[in-house]
């Protein structure tokens, strides 16, 4: 049974002003920043009068760009995989786990999210650095004489950016898990199949999607991080998102920089179409 | 416990997203003049410093104003694209819906930037709080979205074909009966929106004009070049203050969050 | 004081006729039901009584007024849902003030009425419970006293005990008839429990892809089925075949059968020569000890379930007979039987349309 619908103009007022902001502060300012990507570079100007095809070309021409986008999409894909990994069996936990403590489990997942990322990245380098509570604990037990590279390296990049974005990872995993009704496993299992058999041929292809999103965020929101690398990382490794946020910040070369993060953006987007195939998902959007 | 190996495994990974957490927390009571380890004492001296430190306060004010503000905004756009999406949208639901998580799925470094050169295009620049203000506006109504999308969906719709039968009109039905049923998922997305603005970084780090740094940017700054304990007591605060308002809404307003 | 009428009503979507061109006129008071398989488009005629959905076509008037362009709110109906659709927000007492707040009744009628009608569905002292804090038999209570607390013109309801178990289902039935003669309120039901139906209505209405197979007393469409798909849809049913050998008098053939020559009821006349169908009911029929006269067969299973028995006999010509009796008679499966059925059994059937 659907509601009533009513015929007319009426119920579009109630999409009006969400079409008006999405159109103007989202669709607009995209178009803008395609059109600024083919700009001239300016001279003591953010940019130049004419366009040109010069920004990509210099990006494909330069190797270090290239490889500064690799290693970017290979940190999203360490993260997002760390994550999976670390995260499924707690979302499993949480799904299905009876637990008597299941509000305070799902309040510590949900905790990181209410604390920002600054704070969280902060927190890291508190931990990871060469003085920092790691190694100095490390180094008092006698276990290690100097200290561990943990900062200022892919590493410590990872670490703190699976610790980012695990809750978003584990929530859609734990409400994939939560749709599968517990008795299909039963009725698998009952039928002769082994635990992992009923876990891998029955649960784990329904509560695919849920992976899949959990996977697609992970990596999105890791190839745009930019607090969490760039206090990290240092000035040592920087991540495409630092470096390009640096570029228009400090150099004020807006084409350039446009250029860079449509690039970033377009081999980011890329790799989850060939993810999407890869895992033959039927294409629509990560529900959150 | 029935299996013991997982729930170890969970409780370590639930200590490992409790733990720069609680390093913060614990830091800002460090009484040294550095993050040193093992603190040199406890102290509060570093939240007197921060609350004597006129930045550090103009921040969290600015950070309150825009939150407040977005939530707001996008708490009604939200709901009201929420109601179009489950009642009216037809055969766009799918397009609505893709609309409206648009500014998730897309890099928030790309929209911010993005949002920056619009704004300086349109010539109003980042004098006035306004692509700031749009920007966190567009980044909480997915949000708030998702969450009263949520909760339309279990609206179910014989109750308001009850409440017709008994004679309620259009705005009685709307009132009395969708409003209070939808509540928990309104609060819960306006809740999201306001952690979300409140935390948010790379969008107000593009569009902060002068004198309008949120509290993560003021923070982020002075972490490139101090070391000392203060940032955390600065944390520890933001911490408490997100804290507060999450207990505060769940008292007041019986909040029942849907989904996450 | 209501008489509903409905004119060649028609609801299409898209290109499926939902309802198709039906016509019923309901009496003041009435107790009517909807019956026939999931799908007939009971709900949708229902809906379009109570204003939730438009009509393609036709006319629905109550007292003779066209009621088309009055919207739902305004049409003074009362509502009882398959899932209740109690508001979950609502004490039990809110959910019954709904309706009398919406017309404006000072509280101190609203309080007696309502303290009246729970009384009437005797759940006094529920007043304050929630929806979920009640039994579904409650509930289904609850749902019935909210529509009848506002008096209203009419009462719908739509599958009200398909959610209830078997015995709650059968006491809220003669609940629901008692009320209904006591309030007086004319009342259309919709199920699709055949059973239910008789007992309830004085008039049943079967459906069939949105036409309507038949109007009549439950006794009507149980003995004098209008086709051979009313007759299956509202019980068993034995199919006879048989010739038509004259005309008996008005409304009455001779067929010849393996049952011998007898005349029987029908609605249309036959011409001599025709061949026809008989419908027979299990129930109508004995059995008795082989070689007692009457078709020759014999048992090939029983099933004992309490108040009857039931049995499927092989006649011997061939045909395959469903037989209901009392557990009195001791007859076991593989027993040669003689097979009677009484004239008054029959019934001739028409063509399915
Ligand atoms: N909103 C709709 N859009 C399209 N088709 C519909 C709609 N509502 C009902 N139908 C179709 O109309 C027909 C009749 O539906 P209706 O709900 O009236 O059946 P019903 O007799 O109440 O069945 P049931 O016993 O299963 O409740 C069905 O074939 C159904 O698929
Ligand atoms: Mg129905």
């Amino acid at each position: 049974m659907t509601p009533p619908r009513r015929k007319g103009v009426g119920p579009l007022i109630l999409i009006a002003p969400a079409a008006v902001l999405l159109g103007v502060f989202l669709v607009l300012p995209y178009l803008n920043i395609v059109v600024m990507s083919f700009r001239m570079p300016g001279q003591g100007t953010p940019y130049g009068p004419g366009y040109t095809i010069g920004n990509y070309t210099k990006f494909f021409a330069d190797g270090f760009y290239l490889f500064q986008v690799a290693n970017t999409l290979w940190i999203g894909l360490l993260t997002t995989a760390i994550c999976l990994v670390v995260g499924f069996p707690v979302a499993w936990q949480l799904a299905r786990g009876a637990m008597r403590f299941r509000a305070l489990a799902y309040g510590l997942v949900l905790s990181p999210l209410l604390v920002g990322i600054v704070i969280r990245s902060y927190g890291w380098t508190i931990l990871l650095g060469n003085n920092g509570l790691v190694n100095r604990t490390l180094t008092g037990m006698g276990l290690i004489d100097h200290p561990l590279p943990l900062m200022y390296n892919a590493l410590g990049i990872v670490i703190a950016l699976v610790h980012v974005f695990l809750p978003f990872m584990i929530l859609p995993i734990m409400a994939g898990i939560q749709g599968v009704d517990p008795s299909l496993e039963s009725a698998a299992r009952s039928l002769g199949a082994s635990r992992f058999t009923a876990f891998r041929r029955i649960v784990l292809p329904l509560c695919t999607p849920g992976i899949q999103a959990g996977c697609i965020l992970v990596f999105v929101l890791s190839l745009s991080a930019y607090v969490t690398p760039s206090l990290i990382g240092g000035l040592r490794v920087k991540t495409m998102a630092v470096t390009v946020v640096d570029a228009l910040i400090d150099t004020f070369q807006w084409p350039w920089g446009s250029a860079l993060a449509l690039m970033l953006s377009v081999t980011g987007a890329l790799c989850v179409v060939i993810f999407a195939r890869l895992t033959r998902m039927k294409w629509k959007v990560a529900r959150p | 416990m029935k299996r013991p190996v997982l729930t170890l495994y969970c409780l370590l990974v639930y200590a490992f997203l409790l733990a720069p957490i609680l390093v913060v927390v614990g830091a800002s009571f460090n009484a040294g003049n550095f993050l040193t380890f093992p603190p040199q004492g406890l102290s509060l001296r570093w939240y007197v410093t921060f609350f004597h430190n006129d930045v550090f306060m103009r921040a969290i004010r600015t950070s309150l104003w825009v939150a407040a503000v977005a939530t707001v905004i996008s708490g009604v756009i939200g709901t009201m694209a929420a109601l179009y999406y489950v009642q009216h949208a037809g055969r766009w639901k799918e397009t609505v819906r893709v609309a409206m998580l648009a500014p998730l799925l897309l890099p928030e470094v790309l929209t911010a930037i993005a949002l920056l050169f619009f704004v300086y295009a349109i010539g109003i620049g980042t004098t006035t709080m306004i692509g700031m203000v749009a920007g966190h506006v567009l980044i909480t109504l997915p949000f708030v979205f998702i969450n009263v999308s949520a909760s339309l969906e279990s609206f179910d719709p014989s109750w308001d074909m009850a409440a017709r039968s008994l004679g309620a009109d259009r705005l009685t039905r709307f009132r009395r009966i969708m409003l209070p049923l939808i509540k928990p998922g309104v609060i819960g997305g306006a809740l999201f929106a306001f952690i979300i603005s409140f935390d948010t970084f790379t969008i107000s780090f593009m569009l902060k004009g002068i004198g309008t740094s949120t509290l993560p940017i003021q923070l982020f700054d002075y972490l490139r070049t101090n070391f000392t304990p203060e940032a955390a007591a600065v944390s520890t605060v933001s911490i408490v203050l997100t804290l507060v308002v999450v207990i505060v809404s769940e008292k007041v307003l019986g909040l029942r969050i849907h989904r996450f | 004081m209501t008489e509903v009428s409905i004119e060649r009503l028609t609801k299409t979507f898209g290109s499926a006729r939902a309802v198709d061109g039906i016509s019923i006129r309901i009496a003041d008071g009435e107790f009517i039901s909807l019956l026939g398989p999931s799908g007939c488009g009971k709900t949708t005629t229902l809906k379009m009584i109570a204003g939730f959905e438009e009509a393609s076509e036709g006319a629905i008037r109550f007292d003779g007024k066209d009621v088309v362009n009055v919207p739902a709110e305004k049409r003074d109906i009362g509502m009882v849902f398959q899932n209740y659709a109690l508001f979950p927000h609502m004490t039990v007492d809110q959910n019954l003030a709904f309706g009398l707040e919406m017309r404006k009744i000072a509280k101190p009628e609203m309080l007696s009425r309502i303290a009246k009608v729970l009384d009437m569905v005797q759940l006094g002292g529920y007043s304050d419970r929630y929806p979920n804090q009640l039994s579904g038999g409650q509930q289904q209570r609850v749902a019935l006293a909210r529509a009848l607390v506002i008096e209203p013109k009419i009462l719908l309801l739509d599958e009200p005990l398909a959610n209830l178990d078997a015995k709650l289902r059968e006491e809220m039935r003669v609940f629901i008839r008692d009320l209904q003669r006591r309030v007086g309120i004319t009342t259309v039901y919709v199920t699709h429990d055949q059973a239910e139906a008789m007992t309830m209505s004085d008039r049943v209405v079967v459906m069939f892809g949105g036409r309507i197979a038949q109007i009549g007393a439950p006794s009507d469409i149980y003995e004098r089925p209008e086709n051979l798909e009313v007759a299956q849809f509202v019980g068993q049913v034995n199919l006879v075949k048989g010739t038509v050998t004259g005309v008996a008098e008005a409304g009455r053939c001779r067929v010849a059968s393996v049952f011998g020559e007898i005349a029987v009821d029908s609605r249309a006349n036959h011409a001599p020569g025709n061949s026809v169908t008989l419908s027979l009911r299990p129930e109508a029929i004995e059995l008795k000890p082989a070689g007692q006269g009457g078709a020759q067969g014999k048992v090939t299973a029983r099933y004992y379930s309490g108040s009857i028995i039931d049995y499927r006999i092989a006649l011997d010509s061939g045909e395959t007979l469903h037989v209901q009796t009392f557990p009195n008679i001791r007859i076991a499966e593989g027993d040669r039987v003689s097979v009677h059925a009484p004239a008054d059994g029959f019934w001739l059937l028409g063509a399915a349309k």
